[in-house]
């Protein structure tokens, strides 16, 4: 029995598939052939996450929208290919649609190598993102991830820059032992549930009605933490990113950066903090520590940084502090912060990858030290950049804002929280040094000399139509949320509710009529 | 019209036109300085309909921006007669300046970026005029601080605009660290942000004002309107074209760190309102000290901007929250005046402006010279002109609070001649002093226009009893309660004859002791220490420029190594080298002799049968 948007849900993660096998295959197609092909597995998952959230409804929170569930084969286990989309997944699902499309769009556009082989595995990054979020099913959600970031080291590898090789090997190897301890993790809340189920509805109802000993939630949640923590790059197992990302060939970093790390937050997010309370309380003091390592240390180090990529690399790891931040205080208001922040630095941090690409085309450099002055030449390259950059750390109109006020709101709640907030929102002075530096630094001010000469060359030209139409896209997507944020919260609002625990902290005051005795009180005072 | 449209329509327009120019006429600045000079044309009409409109009234009108468990963020309009005064200010100067800028802009290569900046300035200062909450005023705040940015980088090719505009916005955010802090604190604290619940719970319950969400909300003021620590930005914001400086840094943005305060004054106790009005006393004392080290007429303005933003909060700190809005009214007419005199000038001497270099200006430019007299006699503070009856209310004020503050305000007084004396003898008087002052001429209609309005309205805009019914309500309140104080007569008697003295002797000393069109500074050449003493403004920014360049660049430097190092190179390295290793001593075992392998196997057995019968 399939349903029109349950089918559509599964056509969004086998479009891109099946536009990738094409192109794997299809080195022999023309130019135009293969832009349409991958334009069409890039496009269609974007309109369909853009209809779904339309057709969404919030009032199923608890279960899930566009539900379809496939046999696999595995049933035995309790695997099957369960799709649907709840609150929480769905703003992910659309960050990936948005996302995907923006870097799509970008690669098909742009000179690489042997195009019909990268757009290929890029295809196949998108399908797998897609079926990432809109997997029920945990298994299936844990495959698709390992399915997108096969690809992602093979990019890095042949289409990289410069130390390549041994950035892939890191990330590699990084990166699965990340995977091995969620994956260890996601199995022991299997076995130890008792569900013999892998559908995460089933697993929640389970674990609701006997909940597991605290020992067995922090064993157990130590695992997805840092399991996970590694794969969002927790600090202080961040030092795979800024490499990997300053190697990475701008698709790869756009999909990777802005959608794929998501998965860890969103199975902290999605699966581990709702599941294992507990495990989150006992372990909640390590969280908090570390995430003010992510904003502050490396926030710094970020700071030092000369080269554009690896800044961007690590002002990445340095947001994601915030992210775990507002899954520390275990509260609606700071889940649904975290959503907030982790769509729109999703959003951001693609954009900034990407400009930092259409830089480095104008500059030939990526030293910071180097540049200068390139405004005069690119301005509407810098307009782009300034906003990326102004979104990045955090300015009212762009979606980043919401996510960071909403989590430090969360975070003064308790007395638990609430000593985090002052050191945490440093953060948003340390996030404008570096992102002011790097743009004063790029476009403002005399050029230095090497550079002043390549700028009396005439051949640097603004941002062309294939660069401007993709930053659109993602800045679009951006002020939208900046400006509506209900677009994302009110899908949300009641999954969280759902999920994490109802407190009573907005103090309540009988209510007092004015009177004028009171209004001699106010004159006087 | 409904008020509540029109309000709407001050908000938006604005914002509409800087989108447009930004998609659609980039290339075009006639097209984009006419949209601009539009839009801020009908943000004027309609403020005032909606000032006409709400009449006694306190309109509200909000709706939900953000709704997440227990947090919920609304936008709305609190437009009551605080924000009707504010905004007939704003949107009535703010056109002035956006005239003027069609001269003063007419042959800029970026004219479309700047009218674009001014437009989405107020959007973005509308908005902190309007807002009816903590989260929208913080929104806002942020966003004019984007647009100050933004414009003072307009010359974004110079590195000093380079510099200014980085700086500028880091040190807001300073100050914005503890205005978020504020917020999110009070979020919990009252349940809400909305100023008019806030209010009417404090009334309710007065033991919930609480002295540290005070102080914190008081540290966005402190950044925005660059009180002591954070005012170093504001003296090199002066990068900026004129007209930005005179808009942003000294008739409305500036000014809105006060406005703020203003906006919840029923958040403060005793003791946060005492720091206040000392803090302001500091800075209206020491940034006249600064004015008179400094040769660049902009500069010398910003001093004089940083000097009486310090009296708008003296007059907030000793409780007189309506004579801090007349006076940021006052000084909002008659210092955008000089702001843009100063801007003619500019005009006029192609770019010079040092003002030992001008000198006979006003032969060569009467009405410029003209009105900004008027101008520095408004803000001196002399009988019958704006700043006049601002300033009288503060001193008696003080007068009335503290003696110290007083008689430091009366010395910021004289200071304020002082500078000012020399800012006019020097630049107006005397004979030329350099080729682009001997060829200056005066400005164009669209220039002079503005200046001769705003010389008016410093004129009699301090005369509040000609002010419309429908504006200055809690002005009124606050110098009624002023002169109904106990004192009031004896008080006003010594104001005035200190205050006079301190403008008329300032004025007169200055012209004595530097001389009409004076070619260098006296000061610098005969008491060169003092000067110099002055000149450092006591090293503020040598400070915190060794902060930033010694401490914290290297110690994230020093950070960035050890990541590299120690995670990297140790850690990761060290765990692949201990896997390489293991790998190395397993294969260390794999001799390829069949004689070793046996010997292996024996062993292995052994170990298993100890194990097994255990001996182990």
């Amino acid at each position: 029995m399939f349903e029109t948007h349950a089918t559509l849900l599964l056509a969004a993660i086998l479009v891109p598939l099946l536009a990738g096998v094409v192109l794997a295959f299809g080195s022999g197609l023309s130019t135009g052939l293969r832009r349409g092909v991958a334009l069409v597995g890039f496009g269609f998952p974007m309109l369909a996450a853009l209809l779904l959230a339309f057709r969404f409804d919030a009032s199923l929170a608890g279960g899930y929208n566009f539900e379809s569930k496939l046999a696999t084969g595995l049933e035995s286990i309790g695997i099957y290919l369960h799709l649907g989309l709840n609150g929480i997944s769905l703003p992910l699902f659309l960050l990936a649609g948005v996302v995907g499309f923006a870097a799509g769009l970008y690669a098909i556009f742009s000179n690489t190598e042997r195009p019909h082989l990268y757009l290929a595995l890029m295809l196949f990054m998108q399908g797998g993102l897609m079926g990432t979020f809109a997997s029920v099913d945990i298994f299936f959600f844990y495959f698709f991830h390992e399915f997108a970031l096969i690809p992602t080291f093979i990019m890095i590898a042949v289409w990289g820059g410069t130390g390549r090789r041994a950035a892939a090997m890191e990330m590699t190897i990084y990166l699965t032992l990340g995977a091995m301890l969620s994956l260890l993790g996601l199995v022991a809340l299997y076995v130890t549930s008792g569900a013999e189920s892998f559908s995460l509805p089933e697993l929640r109802a389970y674990l609701a009605a006997q909940p597991l000993s605290e020992t067995l939630q922090s064993n157990i949640f130590a695992l997805l933490l840092f399991g996970f923590g590694i794969l969002v790059s927790l600090f202080p197992f961040h030092s795979w990113a800024p490499k990997g990302y300053a190697a990475a060939p701008t698709g790869a970093a756009m999909l990777h950066a802005g959608v794929l790390k998501k998965f860890g937050l969103y199975g902290l997010l999605q699966i581990a903090a709702p599941l294992l309370p507990a495990g989150l309380a006992h372990w909640f003091p390590w969280l908090a520590w570390l995430a003010l390592g992510n904003i502050i240390i490396i926030g710094l180090i970020t700071i030092a940084q000369r080269d554009l990529k690896l800044m961007l690399g690590y002002s990445s790891v340095m947001h994601m502090g915030y992210a775990f931040l507002g899954i520390a205080a275990f509260s609606v208001v700071g889940a649904g912060g975290a959503l907030l922040m982790m769509v729109a630095h999703g959003l951001s941090v693609a954009l900034l990858f990407m400009l930092s690409t259409c830089i480095y085309h104008r500059s030939l450099t990526f030293d910071l030290k180097a540049m200068g002055g390139l405004a005069t030449k690119a301005p509407v390259l810098c307009a782009f950049f300034v906003a990326a950059s102004m979104a990045s750390i955090g300015l009212p109109g762009f979606g980043n804002f919401w996510g960071e006020f909403t989590i430090f709101v969360a975070l003064a709640e308790t007395e638990v929280t609430r000593w985090l907030v002052l050191p945490a929102a440093l953060g948003i002075i340390i996030s404008a040094i570096y992102g002011l530096r790097a743009v004063a630094n790029i476009f403002f001010g005399s050029p230095r000399a090497e550079f002043a000469a390549r700028l009396e060359n005439d051949a640097i030209k603004d941002v062309q139509a294939f660069e401007k139409a993709p930053a659109l896209v993602l800045l679009a997507a951006l002020v939208l949320i900046g400006g509506f944020p209900r677009l994302i919260s009110d899908r949300a609002d009641a999954e969280l509710a759902e999920l994490y625990p109802a407190t009573e902290s907005l103090p309540h005051f009988e209510t007092i009529a004015v009177t004028p005795e009171m209004e001699t009180r106010k004159e006087t005072h | 019209m409904p008020p509540v449209t029109a309000l709407l329509i001050t908000l938006f327009a604005p914002l509409l036109t800087a989108a447009g120019i930004a998609f659609f006429f980039r290339r075009q600045g006639g097209v984009a300085s006419a949209l601009s000079v539009g839009a801020a044309t009908l943000l004027c009409v309609c403020a005032f309909i909606a000032i006409n409109g709400r009449g006694d009234a306190t309109l509200a009108a909000s709706c939900d921006w953000l709704s997440l468990g227990q947090f919920k963020v609304s936008m709305g309009f609190l437009f009551d007669d605080v924000a009707a005064t504010m905004l007939a200010m704003v949107s009535f100067v703010g056109l002035l300046i956006h005239i003027f800028s069609l001269g003063y802009m007419k042959t800029d290569k970026a004219r479309a970026r700047f009218f674009g900046g001014l437009s989405i300035f107020m959007f973005s200062m509308m908005g902190i005029v309007l807002a009816d909450n903590l989260i929208m005023i913080f929104v806002f705040w942020e966003l004019v601080g984007f647009s100050s940015y933004m414009l003072i980088g307009h010359y974004l090719e110079t590195d000093e605009a380079k510099a200014a505009s980085k700086k500028a916005f880091i040190v807001n955010r300073i100050g914005d660290l503890g205005f978020l802090v504020g917020i999110v604190t009070a979020y919990w604290h009252f349940g809400t942000t909305d100023l008019a619940a806030m209010e009417a719970l404090t009334l309710g319950h007065p033991g919930l004002v609480n002295a540290s969400i005070a102080a914190f909300l008081m540290c966005g003021f402190i950044g925005k309107s660059a009180q002591f620590p954070l005012h170093v930005w504001l003296p090199d914001a002066m990068a900026g074209p004129t007209p930005v400086s005179a808009l942003i840094h000294a008739a409305t943005m500036v000014a809105a760190g006060v406005y703020f305060l203003i906006r919840i004054v029923f958040l403060f106790p005793a003791e946060v309102l005492d720091f206040v009005a000392w803090l302001g006393t500091a800075v209206a004392v020491y940034a006249g000290f600064c004015a008179y080290a400094q040769n660049d007429i902009k500069r010398i303005l910003a001093y004089s901007t940083l000097s009486q933003l310090g009296y708008m909060a003296a007059a907030f700190g000793l409780g007189y929250p309506g004579v801090a809005l007349f006076h940021l009214i006052t000084h909002a007419f008659f210092k955008a005046l000089l702001f843009l005199g100063a801007g003619s000038v500019i005009h006029g001497c192609h770019h010079e402006q040092d003002i030992f270099k001008m000198g006979g200006l006003l032969k060569r430019m009467p009405v410029t010279a003209i009105t900004s007299a008027v101008g520095v006699l408004a803000l001196c503070g002399v009988y019958g002109l704006a700043g006049f009856y601002s300033k009288d209310a503060i001193l008696i004020a003080g007068g009335l609070g503290t003696t110290p503050i007083f008689f430091l305000l009366t010395l910021g007084a004289f200071l304020t001649a002082g500078y000012m004396g020399r800012l006019f003898w020097v630049a107006f008087l005397g004979a030329p002093k350099s080729d682009a002052a001997s060829h200056a001429k005066e400005s164009p209609l669209t220039m002079v226009i503005p200046l001769i309005i705003l010389a008016g309205l410093s004129v009699v805009g301090g005369m509040i009893q000609l002010w419309p019914e429908s504006l200055g309500g809690l002005i009124r309140h606050d110098l009624d309660h002023l002169h109904h104080a106990e004192g009031y007569a004896a008080m006003h008697h010594t104001v005035l004859i200190f205050g006079s003295a301190a403008w008329v002797i300032g004025l007169l000393a200055a012209f004595f002791f530097y001389g009409a069109g004076a070619k260098e500074d006296r000061l610098a050449s005969k008491v060169p220490a003092v000067f110099g003493f002055l000149k450092a403004r006591l090293w503020f920014d040598e400070i915190y420029g060794f902060y930033v360049a010694k401490i914290q660049d290297r110690f994230a430097a020093l950070l960035s190594f050890l990541d590299v190092f120690l995670l990297k190179g140790l850690i990761v390295r060290g765990s692949a080298g201990l896997v390489t290793l293991l790998g190395l001593g397993a294969r260390a075992l794999h001799v390829g002799n069949v004689h070793a392998y046996v010997y292996w196997f024996l062993g292995g057995l052994l170990l298993f049968w100890a194990y097994a019968g255990g001996l182990l």
